[in-house]
């Protein structure tokens, strides 16, 4: 086929062989050997592998990483404080009994205990709630009910 | 038309003994392919005095970029298209300069003078005409019209569907057929 004539109009087609002409005229002029000595040397000097060619190593895929990081970095850090929070809620040790059947001394230690867990859940107990050895067995068992 | 498929089995290896790290390969990819390459370019409109540069420019990114050669195309194709690139940014360099000049190998001493201005016009618009193309339009029409390359083919090296590359082809014969009359 020639490639000059498929289609074209006469006058363009005439004018398209007369630049081919001229351009691979000019193109003699390029010396395969010295362009392919300069490309080597250039390869050579400049390296083989073109950096923007590779995707991650682009600003625009660094920003990303860097966003994706941090976001990843926050969902982690805000689930692993609930899961802290969930784990360390403190319970009663023991289920109790009919408080009926509770000694004097079993009772100071349940609501030791039930201290213990309000403190832990709810910060320390503050002065103003009082001494637990000022109060009666009846308001103990209050006490015990209310919590 | 393309390269036999020999010759392009041919590129292919030499990619895969260049890419092994043989610069030899190289050397012989770029022998093979700087006269089509550099015909190109002028064809387009670009300056004898740069013509050298350009072609080593296009080789060069070509080979930097040999990563992301595909096989689509054959390599002469992706290296014109690569050449395209090259010379849009030579362009923007360029675009100051005028290059208005009547190519004297192209009259015949003993023609008609009449004629002869009439073809060195005629080349001088049709120059002008392929400057002033789209790109795509432009670059589709020289591998088609000067390389004789098959849509497809110049489908894959500029990366658009065939059929846009024959609209591509069509406008611009049509604008340039517009320009030269």
């Amino acid at each position: 086929m020639d490639p000059m004539n498929e289609g074209l109009p006469g006058p363009l087609a005439d004018a398209l062989r007369a630049l081919d002409a001229r351009a691979a005229e000019r193109a003699a002029r390029v010396s395969p050997d010295r362009v392919a000595a300069a490309v080597v040397e250039r390869l050579r000097r400049e390296g083989a592998v073109e950096l923007q060619r590779v995707w991650w190593l682009r600003p625009a895929a660094l920003r990303v990483a860097a966003a994706s990081v941090l976001v990843v970095a926050a969902g982690w850090t805000v689930s692993l404080v609930r899961e802290n929070t969930s784990r360390t809620a403190a319970r009663l040790p023991v289920a109790i009994p009919a408080m009926d059947s509770l000694t004097a001394g079993q009772l100071e230690a349940v609501l030791q205990a039930a201290s213990d867990v309000r403190a832990a859940n709810f910060g320390p107990v503050t002065p103003s709630n009082g001494s637990l050895d000022n109060l009666s067995e009846q308001q103990l068992q209050q006490v015990l009910a209310s919590l | 038309m393309g390269l036999p498929a020999l010759a392009a089995e041919a590129d292919g290896e030499l990619i895969a003994r260049y890419l092994a790290g043989e610069e030899a390969a190289a050397s012989e990819l770029v022998r093979r392919h700087t006269a089509v390459l550099a015909r190109y370019l002028a064809a387009q409109g670009a300056p004898a005095e740069e013509l050298e540069d350009l072609t080593q420019d296009a080789f060069f990114k070509a080979f930097r970029a040999l990563g992301s050669f595909r096989g689509g195309a054959t390599f002469r194709t992706w290296l014109l298209a690569i050449g395209g690139n090259v010379l849009r940014d030579g362009r923007r360099r360029w675009r100051r300069r005028q290059v208005v000049e009547l190519s004297p190998e192209i009259r015949d001493p003993s023609g008609d003078p009449a004629q002869q201005a009439d073809a060195g016009w005629t080349l001088q618009r049709l120059e002008e005409g392929i400057g002033k193309l789209a790109r795509l339009q432009r670059e589709v029409f020289m591998m088609r019209a000067q390389e004789g390359l098959a849509y497809g083919e110049i489908a894959s090296g500029l990366g658009i569907s065939e059929g846009a590359a024959r609209v591509h082809y069509h406008h611009a014969v049509k604008r340039l057929k517009e320009w030269i009359q």
